[in-house]
């Protein structure tokens, strides 16, 4: 018998807040345990809790990018489980009316387009990590995470192959990435993925039992968990090799097996209920047309208007991989109208110093305006490209305005020719075996007196002036 | 409510109620079901849903990070903590 694949996807997103969603401590991971914490994300008696509006705006702004319905009335419920990880021993989330919902995401599939449907995205707040200790056979606690903002996009079991997941992962991150939602990376956790999987007979409509693979973070996990569960399913159901249960399972990627947890829950095993202590939010029209004036254009709109500014496929597919990234160079394109070089000094340049630095893409900060002009002043000859690199570090330091700072520090190039004439010929008076040995024919004996010259100017010269020139000194005597 | 409801609360809660307590835990449901059904025959047609029980909305606050509170002071009442950790009796995902 043929089998078709039934997926839904819960994808857990970390919003990018600069706080927690109920508590002022910060949103920040990586730091020392529990140094983001207060009574309120510990779940200590009698604390309340205060919505953070950031969160809110961009769980909207979420809705707005995958098509979603916004609910101008939307609350909080308290979905009640035990575990260590959650200290109120409740999770506030939203249950019966959530931020957003019934929205859709296109995805390319190798049979053409196909629109996945949204259930819905609510918010919520995440939970603690828990170390399990071995030498004292204890668990231990970490309430950093406790409380971190989240949206949970849930899907419409519409997707049929582990191909159309990653294609439904891709193009998830792809739009939050772009409208800032969130950093989206699995490697860190910030984007997380609970598998829903079923199957049955090719062109049956009714669905197969059903089960969930809890925190997915890696697509080439996924790719293997689904190829594991549906050999399973179908070999269990054809075998008899055990009975399907609806269960939450864990992936072991190690061993390359799926394990059973826990009888999965149903929604009234977690006792949902309005949460009392968290206030209704109504979305006025200001407040929807605010964060509707702030969506940005699809990743694909915006990589074609790059493509037509002049830059390559390869550039403006980089450039629309970050907001960060595309907000800097639009603001280096206004000020210099250099599209080219402007893509050119953020795909190498700084993207190379981020490297440096162990930052991502989107960590760059610096001044897109200011870059641009520092792209002019290269452009204009008026800056050699090494003392603008120097520039640009600099410029990852420290507010500094490019050309100022070249006139500061001795680094715009000279219209002297007679003054960079006299540095040449001293150069080459001193180093006369390299000049024999280029007019002798050996082309590459320039190369020492060009970078003894360049080094003598500063670098404040065109290069390829100052080769000509050197040429025309060395040829002269 | 009933026996096959309760011993799966107790287990999803990690709860081991005697005999004893499992009929009073039985005995105070259906108490409580008796006084929902009451209100249930109230007709509520005509009645607005309320969204929620406080008469306020839109309580929020600005996205801004604080100094944190301090970890110690947090943790002096835990019965166990090590290293800056809670310490909690083992838990197996």
């Amino acid at each position: 018998m043929r089998y078709e694949t039934v997926i839904g996807l819960e994808v857990h997103v970390e919003l990018a807040t600069d706080s927690k969603i109920f508590c002022s401590c910060a949103n920040r991971s990586g730091d020392e345990q529990n140094s983001h914490v207060c009574p309120a994300c510990c779940g200590m008696p009698g604390m309340l809790p205060v919505t953070n509006k950031r969160a809110v705006d961009l769980g909207m702004t979420a809705g707005m990018m995958l098509n979603c319905h916004i609910n101008r009335t939307t609350t909080f419920d308290k979905k009640s489980y035990y575990y260590p990880d959650l200290p109120g021993s409740y999770q506030t989330t939203q249950w019966f009316s959530p931020v957003a919902v019934n929205g859709t995401v296109r995805i390319e599939t190798e049979n053409g387009p196909k629109d996945i449907r949204v259930k819905q995205i609510h918010m919520e707040e995440d939970a603690g990590k828990l170390v399990h200790d071995t030498l004292s056979n204890t668990t231990l606690v970490d309430f950093n995470r406790t409380s971190v903002p989240l949206i949970e996009i849930v899907s419409q079991p519409d997707l049929s192959s582990a191909d159309e997941v990653v294609a439904y992962l891709e193009r998830l991150r792809s739009l939050l990435r772009f409208a800032k939602v969130s950093e989206c990376r699995m490697e860190l956790g910030t984007m997380r993925c609970d598998v829903n999987l079923s199957i049955r007979p090719e062109g049956s409509d009714k669905l197969g039992v059903r089960t969930e693979m809890k925190n997915m973070n890696s697509i080439s996990a996924i790719r293997r968990a689904i190829a594991y569960e549906v050999d399973r399913h179908i070999d269990a159901i054809e075998n008899g090799t055990e009975e399907l249960v609806q269960e939450t399972r864990r992936w072991d990627d190690e061993k390359g097996m799926s394990f059973a947890m826990r009888n999965k829950e149903t929604a009234g095993d977690y006792r949902y209920f309005p949460d009392p202590n968290v206030m209704p939010i109504v979305i006025d029209d200001e407040w929807y047309g605010r964060i509707q004036g702030t969506l940005p254009p699809f990743p694909e709109v915006k990589k074609q208007q790059l493509i037509d500014q002049g830059l390559t496929e390869y550039d403006a597919d980089l450039l629309t991989q970050s907001r960060v990234l595309c907000d800097c160079y639009d603001a280096a394109f206004a000020a210099s109208g250099l599209a080219k070089e402007c893509a050119n000094w953020i795909a190498t340049n700084c993207l190379s110093i981020l490297k440096k630095n162990g930052q991502t893409m989107d960590d760059l900060e610096i001044d897109g305006d200011r870059l641009g002009q520092l792209v002019k002043l290269v452009g204009d000859g008026v800056v050699s490209n090494a003392n603008a690199k120097k520039i640009l570090e600099v410029m990852f330091e420290e507010d500094v305005d490019p050309k100022a700072y070249a006139e500061a520090n001795d680094m715009i190039v000279s219209n002297d020719t007679d003054a960079v004439m006299d540095v040449i010929r001293g150069i080459v008076a001193a180093n006369e075996k390299d000049a024999n040995d280029f007019r002798g024919g050996n082309e590459k004996a320039i190369n020492p007196l060009f970078g003894k010259c360049m080094k003598e100017l500063k670098g404040n010269c065109a290069p390829q002036q100052l080769r000509e020139m050197l040429i025309a000194c060395i040829m002269e005597g | 409510m009933n026996k096959e409801i309760l011993v799966r609360l107790e287990k999803l809660n990690q709860l081991r109620l005697t005999e004893e307590q499992e009929a009073e835990t039985l005995a105070f449901f259906a108490e409580r079901e008796a006084d929902m059904a009451i209100v249930d025959a109230v007709d509520t047609q005509e009645v607005e849903r309320m969204v929620h029980v406080m008469p306020l909305e839109n309580v929020l606050r600005e996205d801004r990070a604080i100094e944190p509170f301090e970890r110690e002071a947090l943790q002096a009442g835990a019965p166990a903590a090590e290293d800056g950790y809670w310490q909690v009796p083992r838990t197996v995902d």
